[in-house]
């Protein structure tokens, strides 16, 4: 979700917040502390990268974007749940010409 | 004290669960967003969130912390140093072999035994050792690595008074190119640069403590500029 938050190009840590909130429905809220070990595992594993940091209020806040591994990592995920979904779709019969 | 600076700083005491170089790095902006998260006049925080902070900060500094190509790394030279047991069990085998045996004097099997065990007790200490993140190892790796391709170099080159012969005992040259294939993909993995970030992590570098040093002056300036509310 943090990946998706970030598709649409960089956020910074509230940002990400707000936008897996509006993603979800209201369903996901997203802690900070959860936030940052999330963000921290994704930037040793190279999926994101610091964009670039403004100071703003006195504090130091940093822009996240995805890096092209991040992108296709995210790419990826999404085939394979829209895969899942239609077949899923499918055997309740409820795919009524929406699987392709 | 205002609700704000009474709020942060019991946010900055939860932040202390998280290990010192992650805070370092990142609480100020951590502490930016839970304050625009917070609800104005709110001067604790919430039990939600304070069990958030605590339990994300435990497992910052219980969880293994190494990038993904330091951890692949890491089991590539395990590989390594499953291929030098079983190297060593065929050695043994063809030790217990008394035609073999016969056909070699003992001193010269029981060198290559020894012979054989240094590069299992080699992989096995190099793995931990990356795995930390120590950056000597990542250094000894890369010349083991080097002494790993002379060595190849000599197993196809012409035959002559040789120090690594257990391959030759083996029958075959697949061990050490096995080796230095195994050791070509692990030092590729520990030059990574997400892995160089991890191998850097312990000290600071002279141009990263410089940067941080330039940041700090420029939050100082800031700060003194902007008006303190009462």
């Amino acid at each position: 979700m943090i990946l998706t938050a970030l598709a649409n190009g960089s956020q910074h840590g509230y940002g990400i917040i707000a936008d897996v909130r509006d993603i979800s429905g209201g369903q996901v809220r997203l802690r900070a502390g959860t936030l940052y070990t999330a963000l921290d595992r994704l930037r040793a594993d190279e999926l994101i990268g610091v964009d670039r940091q403004e100071v703003v209020d006195g504090r130091l806040r940093r822009y996240y974007r995805l890096t092209p591994a991040g992108t296709r990592q995210l790419a990826d995920e999404a085939a394979r749940l829209q895969a899942h979904a239609a077949v899923a779709l499918k055997r309740l019969d409820l795919a009524g010409g929406m699987a392709t | 004290m205002t609700d704000q600076e009474h709020l942060e700083r019991a946010y900055r005491r939860l932040l202390a669960w998280y290990p010192r170089k992650f805070r370092h790095e990142n609480e100020q902006e951590i502490l930016a967003v839970l304050i625009a998260g917070a609800p104005h006049g709110q001067r604790r925080p919430g039990l939600a969130e304070a069990a958030d902070l605590i339990r994300s900060g435990l497992w910052m500094r219980l969880r293994p912390s190494a990038p993904r190509s330091v951890r692949a790394a890491v089991k590539l030279m395990y590989a390594g140093a499953a291929v030098s047991t079983v190297n060593l069990v065929i050695l043994l085998a063809l030790t217990g072999d008394i035609t073999v045996s016969q056909l070699l004097n003992t001193p010269f099997i029981t060198v290559s035994i020894a012979w054989s065990l240094a590069p299992l007790a080699l992989w096995l200490w190099m793995a931990r050792e990356n795995g930390r993140g120590r950056n000597w190892a990542r250094i000894v790796s890369t010349v083991l690595f080097g002494a790993a391709t002379l060595d190849l170099t000599e197993v196809f080159g012409p035959p002559g008074i040789r120090l690594s012969l257990v391959p030759v005992i083996a029958g075959s040259p697949t061990v050490p190119v096995l080796y230095w294939l195994v050791g070509l993909a692990a030092v590729w993995l520990l030059w990574r640069p997400g892995s160089s970030a991890f191998f850097r992590q312990p000290g600071y570098t002279q141009a990263q403590y410089q940067a941080h040093q330039a940041q700090m002056t420029e939050l100082a300036r800031i700060r003194a500029r902007v008006p303190r509310q009462a």
